[in-house]
C-alpha cells in the first residue's frame, strides 16, 4: 500500500464525555479496496471512533482525515465522501423503500436521472426491486438493513462505515449483507466495519484493529497477527480484552 | 416562508453565494417534503389536525350555545313552585292570574327550599293587606338559593310579581288623590344600540376565535414536532440524517416548516369549521331573533391568517426546540404539555384585561400580542402600529426559538442524550 491510496487516517484520536474517557489515542490508516475491521467488546470505543470519523462527534484531541479532508474543519466535504450505516440504524416506517433511498439521494445532491438509475441498480443488487414500493414498516429487520445500506450507498461514496452491520439479523440476511460488503471491496471502496463476531471479521476483513478500553491493543493483517501470537483470532481477542480488564 | 428562511440563513453568513443558497434551499425542501409526506401518512396526526377540530368546533360553538339557550328557555317558561308564608289573598290572586309563580304552602318553608321542594319562599308580614290599605309600607321577605340557577330565576319572578302588585297599589293610591301617574315620570328613556351587525358578530367571534386559533396552532403541530426530533432520536434515524451533507440549519428549517404546515393546517380547519358552524348551524339550531352575520372582510381574513402564521411559527419553533432537547417522545410530550397552557390561557385572560390593549408593550409580549391583534381585527378597531409591533415581535421570537433549536441540534450532548 502506498500513501496516495490512504482514504481514512486517524491520528491519536481521543474523545471524552465529561469524566468518561471513551477513546484514548486511536491511530490507524485504511486504504482503497480494503476492509478494515474494528473488533472489540461492547463499550470498547468502536462506535465513538466511527462517530468521530463520520463527523457526528467532534474529537477531544487528535486528527482524522477522509481522503485527505479533515473531519472537523471540512465536515461538509467529508460527509459527501462517506456512506454510513450506524449501529442500530432505524428507518422511516411511513415511507416506502423507494422514498427512503430517494430522500437520501436528494440530501446528497444526486441529480434526478442518476438517482433513478442508481436506485434501480442498487435495489437489484440487494434484491429489493420487488419491495421498493412497500412501506418499510412492513419489512423484516434484514430487509430494513438492506434499505439502510442502499441509502448509505446512493451517492456512490469511496469510503463506507458499517457499525455492527449484521447485528440482530438472521442467518440469511447476515449472509446477504456480508456478500455485499465483499462487493464493496471489489469495487475499490474502503470499508471500515465494527463487529464483535470473529468469524465475520475472519471472512471479510483484510486488516483488523482490536479495540479495548478506548485503545487499539493490536492491529494488522489477520495472518500476521496469528503468525505473531500463534493463536486464532478469537483467542487473541479474548486475551487482549482480558488484559485490558485486568 | 422558505424565501424568508433563506434570507435569514444568508443573514447569518452561511450562504454567501447564490450556489450555496441554492443548495441550502434544496436541502430544506428535501427535508420539508419528506417530513410532510410522513405527516400525511400518519393517521394520528391527521386525526388531531383535521378530523378533531372539524368535529369539535361545531360541538363547542353550537352545542354550548344550544344548551345555554335551552336552559334559558326552560327558566322562562316553567312556573316555579314558591312557598308563601302569611296571608295576602290579592297577591296570591295576581300570582295565579299572571302565571309568574305557583304559590304553595309548606310546613317548614326553609327546609323545603333546601330540599328543592320549592324554589323560593315569600314571607308576608302580619296584617299585610291592612298596612297596604292604610297607605302604609310593608316589608316582604324572599328566601332563595343563590347557588341554584333555577332558584335565582324563581327569585326574579317573585320580584317581578311584587313589582306588578306594587304598581297596582300605587296606581290605585294616585287615582284616589286624582294624580296622573305620568306626572311622576318626567323622563322616559328611549335607548338605541348603534353597534352594526358586523361589530356584534365581531364581538361574538372575538370572544371565541382567538382562543380556538391559539389552541389549534399548538395542538396541530404538537405531535408532528414531537415525532420529527425526539421521535427520530428514538427510532435511530437521526444519526443517519446528521451524517448527510445538509447543515444543521437546513435540517432544522426543513423540519420547522413541516411543523408550521401542520400547525397552520389545524388553524385553517378550525377557522373554516367555525365559520361554517356559525353561518349555517347557528340560525338552524338556535331560535334567535337577531340575524347573525359572521362574514369577515377578505382583507381582514388575510391579515388574521398572517398573524396566525407568525404565532404558529413561534409556537412551532419552541415545540421543535423542546423536541430536539428531549430524550424521547414521551419526555418531549411532558415538556410541551405545560407550554400548551402557557400559550392558551392568556386567550382566556385577554377579555378581562382589555385596558392593556391600549399599551404598546402588550403588542411586544409573546402570545399576548397575537391575542390582542386578533381582537382588534375581529372588532374592526385595527391599529396598524399595533399590528406592526405584533408581527415584528412574533417573527423575532420565532427566529430566536429557531436559533435555540439549531444550537441544540448542533450539540453532541443533546443529540446523544440517553
Amino acid at each position: 500500500m502506498t500513501d496516495h491510496e490512504v482514504l481514512v487516517e486517524a491520528e491519536n484520536l481521543e474523545k471524552r464525555f465529561r469524566r468518561y474517557h471513551a477513546v484514548r489515542g486511536v491511530s490507524f490508516r485504511c486504504y482503497a479496496g480494503e476492509v478494515f475491521g474494528l473488533l472489540g467488546p461492547n463499550g470498547a470505543g468502536k462506535t465513538t471512533t466511527i462517530r468521530m470519523l463520520t463527523t457526528v462527534l467532534r474529537p477531544t484531541a487528535g486528527v482524522a482525515r477522509i481522503a485527505g479532508h479533515d473531519v472537523v474543519h471540512e465536515a461538509g466535504t467529508v460527509r459527501r465522501l462517506i456512506g454510513v450505516l450506524p449501529e442500530n440504524a432505524g428507518i422511516y416506517g411511513r415511507l416506502t423503500a423507494r422514498d427512503v433511498i430517494r430522500y437520501a439521494g436528494r440530501l446528497y445532491g444526486v441529480p434526478p436521472d442518476l438517482l433513478r438509475s442508481r436506485l434501480a441498480s442498487i435495489a437489484e443488487a440487494l434484491e429489493l426491486t420487488a419491495h421498493l414500493d412497500r412501506l418499510t414498516d412492513t419489512f423484516s429487520k434484514g430487509m430494513k438493513q438492506k434499505v439502510n445500506i442502499a441509502r448509505a450507498l446512493i451517492h456512490n461514496p469511496p469510503v463506507v462505515f458499517l457499525d455492527e452491520p449484521t447485528s440482530g439479523l438472521d442467518v440469511i440476511s447476515a449472509r446477504s449483507v456480508r456478500d455485499f460488503i465483499e462487493r464493496f471491496k471489489q469495487e475499490g471502496r474502503c470499508v471500515i466495519m465494527s463487529t464483535h463476531v470473529m468469524e465475520e471479521a475472519e471472512r471479510l476483513c483484510d486488516r483488523v484493529a482490536i479495540v479495548a478500553g478506548g485503545r487499539i491493543r493490536a492491529e494488522g493483517r489477520l495472518t500476521d497477527l496469528q503468525a505473531r501470537t500463534g493463536l486464532g483470532l478469537e483467542e487473541i481477542f479474548v486475551q487482549l480484552v482480558e488484559q485490558t480488564v485486568a | 416562508m422558505i424565501g424568508g428562511a433563506l434570507s435569514w440563513l444568508r443573514a447569518r453568513g452561511r450562504g454567501g453565494n447564490a450556489e450555496a443558497a441554492q443548495e441550502v434551499r434544496r436541502w430544506i425542501l428535501a427535508v420539508y417534503a419528506k417530513e410532510t409526506l410522513e405527516v400525511i401518512r400518519d393517521r394520528r396526526t391527521l386525526l388531531v389536525m383535521i378530523v378533531l377540530p372539524a368535529l369539535l368546533m361545531p360541538m363547542v360553538i353550537l352545542g354550548i350555545s344550544y344548551l345555554a339557550q335551552r336552559q334559558q328557555q326552560q327558566i322562562q317558561t316553567v312556573v316555579p313552585r314558591v312557598a308563601v308564608v302569611g296571608q295576602a289573598p290579592a297577591l296570591i290572586h295576581l300570582a295565579y292570574a299572571s302565571k309568574l309563580i305557583a304559590p304553595v304552602r309548606a310546613k317548614d318553608p326553609t327546609a323545603a327550599l333546601r330540599q328543592r321542594q320549592v324554589l323560593a319562599v315569600v314571607e308576608i308580614p302580619k296584617n299585610f293587606e291592612t298596612i297596604v290599605a292604610r297607605n302604609g309600607q310593608a316589608h316582604v321577605g324572599i328566601l332563595y338559593d343563590a347557588t341554584d340557577s333555577e332558584s335565582a330565576a324563581a327569585r326574579g319572578k317573585v320580584v317581578d310579581l311584587l313589582s306588578r302588585y306594587s304598581q297596582e297599589i300605587v296606581a290605585a293610591r294616585l287615582a284616589a288623590r286624582h294624580i296622573n301617574p305620568r306626572d311622576l315620570l318626567p323622563v322616559v328613556l328611549d335607548q338605541h344600540n348603534v353597534a352594526t351587525q358586523r361589530q356584534q358578530s365581531g364581538q361574538l367571534l372575538a370572544s371565541l376565535l382567538p382562543f380556538l386559533l391559539a389552541m389549534w396552532a399548538v395542538v396541530g403541530g404538537m405531535s408532528v414536532a414531537v415525532d420529527l426530533a425526539a421521535g427520530e432520536k428514538e427510532r435511530g434515524t437521526l444519526e443517519s440524517l446528521l451524517i448527510t451533507p445538509p447543515s444543521r440549519e437546513a435540517i432544522v428549517l426543513g423540519k420547522f416548516l413541516s411543523v408550521v404546515t401542520a400547525s397552520m393546517g389545524g388553524v385553517i380547519v378550525v377557522l373554516l369549521a367555525m365559520m361554517v358552524s356559525l353561518r349555517w348551524g347557528y340560525p338552524y339550531m338556535l331560535h334567535t331573533t337577531q340575524k347573525v352575520n359572521i362574514s369577515l372582510p377578505i382583507g381582514t381574513a388575510i391579515v388574521m391568517l398572517g398573524v396566525a402564521l407568525l404565532f404558529s411559527a413561534l409556537v412551532s419553533a419552541v415545540q421543535l426546540a423542546i423536541s430536539i432537547y428531549a430524550r424521547s417522545p414521551r419526555e418531549a410530550q411532558q415538556y410541551i404539555t405545560p407550554l400548551y397552557f402557557v400559550t392558551v390561557l392568556p386567550g382566556l385572560a385577554v377579555q378581562f384585561v382589555s385596558d392593556w390593549a391600549r399599551s404598546p408593550w402588550a403588542y411586544l409580549t409573546p402570545v399576548l400580542n397575537a391575542f390582542f391583534s386578533f381582537q382588534e381585527l375581529l372588532l374592526g378597531t385595527v391599529n396598524w402600529g399595533h399590528l406592526f409591533l405584533a408581527a415584528v415581535s412574533c417573527a423575532f421570537y420565532a427566529a430566536l426559538a429557531l436559533e435555540v433549536a439549531i444550537a441544540l441540534m448542533s450539540r453532541e450532548g443533546v443529540i446523544f442524550r440517553v
